[in-house]
């Protein structure tokens, strides 16, 4: 298909667009965070200045409210991360395993969790978190992220254990092992891959997320997204600020997404042509 | 091959997959139960914290009729509607277009992939940020690179009119989204088995045929999913709106989710949007009910 | 720290004025009773902020008292502080409360009243306060709620070389109507001047509050009110915005609008007052912030804008035959009503707010000199402050003419009413409506909202509330 060498260059063209659409912007937000004030708005744009640091500083040196930010932000998504997998991957397993009845209409309620409007869950979960001594914790944070991490995780699991061969596990039900057993000792370890790829998004969705923290968090325990709020006042956008701020929040996810690269695309076929 | 177990000689316990599923189900139960039906009970009641810190009493179907009237929800269900499909066809579209493209086998492909999902990784509310960045009308880049190429731009700005603010708002999303396409598309077009692919070559299958008959529906499925997960998200849309257009100029970016916004966290009127909540899952419903009955038919 | 026996006010009042004494002698602060206590403090990202964070130690070492300042947008703000009033679950200590919102906060109990505080304080000189700002902001039904931070007036800005140039002579002293106002605007409009295309004026047109915030501006200044009788006599909330007065407003902003850049109709606070920070903007009005913000190219960035000496400040027109109304905003502190630290609270209020600690947030020069926002007429005297803030004779003037209770009524349902006007005023500038229209439309939607909110007809008790009021209550504390 790509042996003749324009249809070469025009793929590499279109290779090219697509970096610079897609990529281009994140680039361009990232200078913002250590250009220097008077070139945030100069057109045609200004790519050569000397960087500064002041905006990273006040971010995250003095006074730096961002930097216990994003440790919270590391606390709340590892912590949905952890919580998240006992909850799915047994899910997972059973409606990939055994032919429940009704198990159509249970996979799309649980993806149907995801349409519910999240600002309008705001309030009645911090009224939720109060009446129970959570509010301000991570773990009220942890807990409600999980309506959006389970079912997501659980269509990405089921996709991978239903590709596992299941005569591996007969030998072993033969051989006595219980169920539990059989998932921990033998199909997890078989798919691992998909299990990186699920806490990946985990991650990634919890890290992102913005409005259950809004409510749910206080002071000490507030993420980086919240954080890069405080910024965009009425008298003023501190520009530089959430560049800062937003960059640090960037950088994680895209360094995972980076390392673990190998298990996206693995991971994300949700099954298709098995189903 | 049949993955199925339950069939098998060896009987497990009927409950086993209960045991296994039911520790979800009870905490999601337990978490979506709560606000929603905070907001059920809540949409017959009088509960506006401008006047009152409590609930002030039972006014039955009020809240509804407020929601539907002023013309604002039927504009705004308009607004939701457009940006929702356009949005994800577009994204579908494009995505598939990208998703053809990356399994060419060309050094630097494996490294474009890797970054091109990258937008997809970003917090809503940063894109949000850096549209605004991008968008403003006095040295940002977009007006800039666009008024270079000699488009005419609005004098308003691009999200200062109304000819152009929504699809600048939608175009947002468009950018951190269909990178997620490519790479789902991507990986189901990866996962079509060879054999099929060079059946079909030697059956002399024109590429678009080819990408009609044979891949296209081999990955509907993943599709599907990809599709209807877009569809609830776009639904929702409000942060994108909130930082660029706060839903002008005029109505023309006020979305549902935007208007529900407003309701419960600029006017603090509950009782309005609980009733907009509800209004926006029965319409978000019958619109997945629809996908599902005709889209998941065969789905197992 | 909940378990450390209660101690009274006095001794912790007492024990802080000590611990003031000697940390001015410069001495190590002894570690005091309150050493342990940790003050959580909510406040919105405007200018006093970043003033306030950078003397933050100062408060703690004077009183031993741990600060943690959040900042936050206004929305998320309001987000945060409503989700934890009404699940009864203490967020803060210290929360900026808007002044819309003051009425409901101390009826709900969500925020204490501070008259026994003042009372019991003397120093807290509240003889020191422009009258006409604490009873915009800060009283509702004769008491004090809060206390102002940092106070907005409006004000006229314009570019004085281009305008010197253009030749237009502009009266400083507010001896004007809007009529000639709007004639320098149109004769400022257009013309190039060092190498810009010059535009008359800039407005502020996004909804739903900035445009509102400028247009009320314009409308109060030209003579209206939003309802029949509010805050003054016996209330009705019968909406009065469809009035001949209203649309000749409405008219001129729209005119103003035909002058100004036309993305301004997006433009926010900020947007607005950083559009004419750029150099090619003849002339507008804003919040007195933008005296100081607009001699920055950015914001807290340091950096000079291209006028930051240019900036000529006149006062803001009238209407023949009309008493000027000024409007009156800023940010203000109270002490959360679920609180456990209401003594360091106070604290904390009584040192935000002190005449020294606001002229040190006026010196206060990491991102240059950015705060000027005073509530308390001897700062606006204060050579020193007068020397960096030219502005503040005419921004003291500004404020005695203010009644921010006419300008935007804080009656219970503002926000959804802001929520309308906005909307409706943004598509009056967007094209999709004529004034008439618009004012017909939104007189409307008032009334259903009103009424819908068992507001007309009005049966609550009334409370007269007036600037003399005010004046007697503040007698009363002092």
């Amino acid at each position: 298909m790509t042996r003749s060498v324009p249809a070469k260059a025009a793929v590499y063209a279109l290779m090219l667009l697509m970096l610079v659409v897609f990529i281009g912007p994140i680039f361009w937000f990232v200078l913002l965070a250590i250009r220097p004030a008077d070139t945030f708005f100069t057109m045609p744009p200004v790519t050569a200045f000397t960087p500064i640091w002041d905006s990273v500083n006040y971010a995250f040196g003095d006074p730096g409210n961002n930097l216990p930010q994003l440790l919270n932000s590391l606390i709340v998504a590892a912590g949905a991360v952890m919580l998240n997998l006992p909850f799915s991957l047994p899910a997972a397993y059973a409606l990939s395993r055994f032919r429940i009845k009704g198990r159509k209409h249970l996979m799309m309620w649980y993806l149907g969790l995801l349409m519910a409007p999240p600002v309008a869950f705001l309030i009645p979960y911090s009224i939720l978190a109060s009446a129970v001594g959570l509010k301000g914790s991570y773990f009220s944070m942890i807990l409600i992220l999980q309506t959006l991490t389970i079912p997501f995780s659980i269509w990405l699991l089921r996709s991978f254990i239903d590709e596992v061969p299941v005569e591996i596990e007969e030998a072993a039900r033969v051989d006595g092992a219980s169920t539990a057993t059989i998932i921990g000792r033998i199909v997890l370890p078989l798919i691992l891959p998909g299990v990186i790829v699920t806490s990946m998004f985990a991650f990634v969705f919890s890290w992102n997320n913005a409005a259950f923290p809004l409510v749910l968090s206080n002071r000490e325990t507030a993420t980086l997204p919240v954080g890069t709020l405080r910024y965009f006042g009425t008298a003023g956008v501190t520009w530089g600020f959430i560049a800062a701020a937003a960059v640090a929040a960037m950088i994680p996810p895209m360094l995972i997404f980076l390392a673990l690269d190998r298990y996206v695309v693995r991971g994300l076929t949700f099954g298709s042509v098995k189903g | 091959m049949n993955s199925t177990l339950a069939h098998r000689p060896r009987r497990l316990p009927a409950f086993i997959p209960w045991l296994l599923i039911s520790p979800s189900i009870i905490l999601l139960v337990a978490l979506i139960a709560f606000p929603l039906l905070f907001a059920l009970k809540n949409s017959f009641y009088f509960w506006n914290l401008q006047m009152s810190p409590t609930p002030m009493g039972f006014i039955g179907w009020g809240n509804y009729e407020m929601a539907l009237s002023g013309g604002f929800f039927f504009g705004a269900l308009l607004n939701t509607l457009l940006i929702t499909v356009v949005g994800t066809a577009i994204e579908f579209t494009l995505g598939l277009a990208i998703a053809l493209l990356l399994v060419h086998k060309v050094p630097g492909m494996n490294m474009t992939r890797a970054l091109l999902i990258m937008p997809t990784t970003i917090a809503p509310i940063v894109v949000g940020f850096l549209f605004r960045y991008m968008y403003d009308p006095g040295g940002g880049l977009i007006p800039w690179l666009l008024t270079s190429l000699g488009i005419p731009l609005p004098p308003q700005g691009i999200l200062g009119s109304s000819t152009t603010a929504l699809w600048a708002v939608l175009f947002a999303d468009i950018w951190q989204w269909t990178p997620f396409f490519a790479i789902v598309l991507y990986a189901g077009l990866l996962s079509i088995p060879p054999d099929i692919i060079e059946a079909a070559r030697i059956d002399k299958a024109s590429p678009w045929a080819m990408l009609m008959r044979i891949k296209i529906p081999l990955i509907k499925k993943t599709a599907m999913i990809v599709i209807m997960l877009r569809f609830m998200q776009l639904f929702n849309t409000f942060d994108l709106v909130l930082v660029l257009t706060k839903g002008g100029p005029g109505a023309s970016t006020r979305t549902l989710g935007y208007s529900l916004y407003q309701y419960g966290l600029v006017d603090f009127n509950i009782g309005l949007a609980s009733a907009m909540t509800w209004l926006m899952v029965i319409v978000v419903n019958a619109i997945i009910a629809l996908l599902v009955f005709f889209a998941f038919k065969e789905f197992d | 720290m909940m378990t450390t026996p209660k101690i009274s006010r006095r001794t912790v009042l007492k024990s802080g004025a000590a611990l003031a004494g000697t940390s001015a002698l410069g001495l190590k602060p002894r570690r005091a009773s309150a050493q342990d206590k940790t003050l959580r403090v909510l406040l919105a990202g405007d200018p006093f902020y970043y003033a306030i964070e950078g003397l933050a130690d100062q408060f703690q070492q004077a009183t031993g008292i741990k600060l943690q300042i959040e900042a936050i947008s206004l929305e998320a703000l309001q987000a945060r502080l409503t989700s934890s009033f009404i699940s009864n679950q203490p967020d803060a200590d210290v929360i900026s409360v808007d002044q819309m919102w003051l009425g409901q906060y101390l009826e709900s109990k969500w925020i204490l009243p501070l008259n026994e505080f003042i009372k019991a304080d003397k120093d807290t000189d509240i003889a020191d306060y422009v009258p006409q700002a604490l009873y915009s902001m800060n009283t509702w039904r004769g008491q004090v709620g809060t206390l102002p931070v940092a106070t907005y007036g409006q004000t006229v800005l314009y570019y004085k070389d281009y305008v010197e140039q253009a030749g237009v002579k502009i009266p400083t002293d507010g001896s004007w109507s809007w009529a000639d106002y709007l004639a320098i605007v149109e004769k400022l409009n257009g013309k190039d001047f060092s190498g810009a295309k010059m535009a008359g004026t800039v407005v502020s047109g996004q909804q739903p509050a900035p445009v509102v915030h400028m247009f009320t501006q314009l409308a109060a200044s030209m003579g209206t009110h939003w309802f029949k009788q509010f805050p003054t006599g016996k209330w009705d909330f019968e909406p009065t915005i469809d009035s001949p007065e209203t649309l000749e407003a409405l008219k001129t902003f729209q005119a103003l609008y035909k002058n100004s850049p036309p993305e301004a109709v997006g433009y926010n606070w900020f947007d607005a007052g950083m559009r004419f920070a750029k150099g090619d903007i003849g002339i507008f009005y804003w919040w007195t912030p933008y005296a100081y913000l607009c001699k920055k190219d950015g914001y807290m960035t340091g950096k000079d804008s291209v006028i930051a000496d240019k900036i000529g400040i006149a006062r803001l027109p009238t209407a023949p035959g009309k008493k000027q109304v000024v409007s009156i905003g800023g940010h203000s502190l109270g002490i959360a009503g679920n609180t456990q630290n209401r003594d360091a609270a106070w604290q904390f209020i009584k040192w935000a707010t002190s005449a020294k600690t606001q002229k040190e947030m006026a010196l206060f020069n990491k991102f240059g000199y950015q705060f000027s926002d005073f509530a308390r007429p001897s700062l606006y005297k204060d050579p020193d402050l007068i020397k960096i803030y030219p502005h503040l004779p005419g921004q003291l003037a500004d404020l005695e003419e203010g009644n921010g209770k006419i300008v935007r009524p804080p009656c219970p349902v503002y926000t959804t009413l802001e929520g309308i006007y906005g909307l409706n005023l943004n598509k009056v500038l967007s094209g999709e409506l004529t004034p008439e229209q618009c004012l017909k439309e939104t007189s409307v939607f008032f009334q259903t909202i009103l009424k819908g909110n068992f507001l007309i007809p009005y049966q609550q008790a009334s409370y007269d509330d007036t600037l003399d009021a005010t004046k007697a209550l503040m007698a009363s504390l002092a």
